[in-house]
């Protein structure tokens, strides 16, 4: 991360969304929305005095889950790059009432600025690479039977990292939610929205089953008195040493059951689980202290809409679509523009790693040349036909017409006139202009009006 | 423009020969307007495919060239550039697709064969309208854009930077980092995430 | 024309497809082995709002029996 923030040829910017783009490949004109972060980043040194002294102290943090809180100025965690804060504008009592203006009055070298608004700024770039991540599947909202998300020691796997993490809210001690209790047993279920069809997901999020098993084993390695068990569909470790790492999972005690939970219930201060073992073809009751659902891996929020926005095409799935699975798969439908990690489809990490690898490559092969050649199939314009009329103008979907004034000499000495002009950089030689022109001054190099009668006379011979 | 159209039908080992009788093929596209010079190839996109249809363009003078074969969308390219080595326009080419749409799709020989001469008449039809084309060129901006700074954006920008390209980092949250963060070690070598 | 003449009838079936989507999965379709009648004749279109409604008369009036454009 550092790395990132410190090569001089990166420029890093954060708390923005990109909100337009125009353009083509080689030449894309970006419009990224800086959201104001209320705090001025050239001055701030980081120092935390202003979170320290933040009377807004019990808000819930996203970045724990929920499982912490945090204060309305805040960094998103402590090792944040860049290590500054922002102000959560809906938490702040002085920008919503009006009242406090605490970190003001104590930032050493007056960086806050609360009258911070979000900016637009354009960039031209030659390239992009889509690297929106993912979001874990809604489980609250379709898994009843796993209680709607209502009993607090149901968590998911995320939730689970952050109570192994050292810099956690436990600070690394497995915790559950509810009261804190160590667990004496903990349930994982996989598959929770993957592989189910009926209420989540059709396709595999393929990261599950590793990270599952590097749970199980973290729960046997902190708490060698405790139960682990996994309730499992199929065991998939297809990658270098997975195979090796879930075997050392089982040596270490985890316990692995081939069943889908049908059902969750409290019982006093305990989960049941009701299940069967389908290797011994019998039904199971399980009680646990703790549940981590390994929920599927969905497209980020916002995704779809970028997609729209930059113009290419998501799979069934809302995933970027790559153009090809097997022979292009970080390039997209549109030139320029290039697909790295989950957004493509679930992955884990070595996968997300070396597919942006692939991506930077695709990047790089591309800036190797000092310009690029363009497809010479594209709408011509016979200007002696043309009667300015725009009719075509509004249906190009690239922009790539536009009406131009041009100077000619009649009989009564020069004058000018309007006519179409088509930007051959910006064509992408679909020929939709072709059938509004209502003086058949547009063609269409590759499929000209004449190539395809002569094909259609050709066939009805 | 000269018309002297050459017809090349590619067997594609016995993916198109197997069905449609190509030497009949070829024979029939002699006989069409324009046509001068026609023959049948095993692989027409292989080395010595491709230099056949060189060779036929500077012995016989051809003007246009027709290849009836895989897919445009497969081999139109490849095709492309034999055609310009031979010293023609790669635009005085038109592909006809007879395996994709004729030998893989119609079982019977006959209506197979039917079809691909009809298809072949097709090309030749077209290509004797083409006209010359030229590529241009646009010039490329060298500076990359990442959108999303986790793990596959931060990958993808330290490459690119370091190819000694400037890059510029969108990410939507305050800190890069994404979900990787969040999580402690990873599998399978248990090293930390950070 | 008797019942006999009217099965040796085969149609003349212009397409005119797009080559984005028609085009290739009429390729997909190759690719897959799926039969289907030989009558058909693809012209590959850039997009189909390439086409011009007046090429579809121009395959009627030179007698095509049908035309499907797809895209």
């Amino acid at each position: 991360m550092v790395a990132v923030a410190q090569h001089p040829n990166i420029e890093l910017v954060t708390y923005a969304e990109v909100v337009k783009v125009s353009g083509y490949i080689g030449n894309f004109n970006v419009t990224v929305k800086q959201k104001a972060k209320y705090v001025d980043w050239d001055l701030c040194t980081g120092c935390g005095t202003c979170w320290e002294k933040c009377p807004s102290k019990k808000i819930k943090d996203e970045f724990e889950l929920g499982m912490g809180l945090r204060t309305s100025i805040h960094k998103v965690f402590p090792q944040a790059v860049p290590g500054k804060p922002i102000i959560e504008a809906e938490t702040c009592t002085k920008l919503t009432k009006g009242k406090c203006g605490i970190c003001e009055k104590v930032c050493p070298t007056n960086a806050i600025r609360y009258d911070d608004k979000e900016q637009l700024m354009d960039v031209e770039v030659g390239a992009i690479v889509m690297a929106t991540g993912y979001d874990l599947f809604h489980w609250e909202e379709t898994y009843g039977e796993y209680g709607y998300g209502k009993y607090p020691d149901v968590i998911t796997s995320l939730h689970f990292e952050r109570l192994v993490s050292s810099g956690g809210p436990t600070g690394g001690q497995i915790r559950r939610p509810s009261d804190g209790k160590v667990p004496d047993s903990v349930a994982f279920i996989k598959c929770v929205g993957s592989r189910d069809d009926t209420k989540g997901k059709s396709y595999c999020s393929r990261a599950c089953c590793m990270y599952t098993a590097k749970h199980a084993y973290q729960v046997k390695d902190k708490l060698p008195d405790s139960e682990s068990y996994v309730f499992y569909m199929d065991v998939r470790t297809a990658g270098k040493n997975y195979e090796e790492f879930y075997q050392r999972s089982l040596d270490a005690g985890a316990k692995y059951i081939r069943g889908r939970v049908s059902k969750i219930y409290p019982r006093g201060d305990k989960l049941v689980l009701k299940t069967e073992d389908t290797l011994m073809g019998m039904p199971l009751e399980v009680e646990v202290d703790m549940v981590v659902l390994a929920t599927a891996m969905v497209p980020s929020e916002g995704a779809q809409e970028l997609a729209k926005i930059i113009g290419f095409s998501t799979d069934k799935d809302g995933f970027f679509q790559e153009a090809h699975p097997k022979l292009q798969p970080v390039e997209t439908f549109t030139a320029g523009v290039y697909v790295a990690g989950t957004c493509q489809g679930p992955k884990d990490i070595p996968d997300t790693v070396a597919q942006a690898s692939a991506a930077a490559v695709k990047v790089c092969g591309l800036f190797s040349k000092e310009r690029m050649a363009t497809e010479p199939m594209i709408t011509e314009v016979d200007i002696s036909k043309c009667s300015g009329c725009g009719l075509c103008v509004p249906i190009c979907p690239y922009h790539a017409l536009s009406l131009v004034e041009i100077k000619e000499r009649g009989h009564q000495g020069p004058f000018t006139r309007q006519v179409v002009e088509v930007n051959g950089s910006l064509c992408q030689g679909c020929g939709a202009c072709l059938p509004a022109c209502r003086t058949v001054a547009l063609n269409l190099k590759g499929f000209t009006n004449e190539q395809l009668v002569a094909e259609v006379d050709a066939l009805c011979l | 423009m000269k018309k002297r159209v050459g017809v090349f039908v590619c067997d594609c080992g016995t993916n198109i020969a197997s069905v449609v009788d190509t030497e009949k093929v070829a024979e029939y596209a002699r006989q069409l307007p324009g046509v001068v010079y026609s023959t049948t190839y095993k692989y027409m996109c292989s080395d010595p495919g491709q230099e056949l249809v060189r060779n036929a363009i500077q012995e016989q003078g051809l003007e246009q060239v027709v290849i009836a074969s895989c897919s445009p969308r497969m081999h139109e390219k490849t095709f492309r550039k034999a055609v310009e080595a031979g010293g023609i326009n790669p635009y005085m080419f038109e592909m006809v697709n007879i395996r994709e749409q004729d030998s893989w799709v119609h079982p019977d020989r006959g209506e197979a064969t039917d079809k691909a001469m009809d298809l072949v008449r097709m090309g030749v039809s077209k290509v004797l309208k083409n006209v010359p084309l030229q590529v241009s060129t646009i010039p490329i901006t060298k500076k990359a854009m990442v959108i999303g700074g986790g793990i596959a954006g931060m990958q993808a920008a330290l490459d690119i930077a370091e190819a000694g390209h400037k890059v510029i980092l969108v990410e939507r949250e305050a800190s890069i980092g994404g979900k990787m963060t969040q999580l402690d070690k990873t599998f399978p070598t248990m090293d930390c995430a950070a | 024309m008797s019942i006999d003449q009217e099965k040796a009838w085969n149609p003349k079936i212009i397409v005119f497809a797009c080559n984005w989507c028609t085009y290739a999965a009429a390729d997909l379709a190759g690719s897959n082995h799926l039969h289907y009648p030989a009558d058909v004749r693809i012209i590959r279109t850039p997009c189909s709002g390439r086409m011009d409604p007046l090429l579809v008369l121009r395959a009627f009036n030179r007698g095509a029996d049908g035309v499907l454009l797809s895209g």
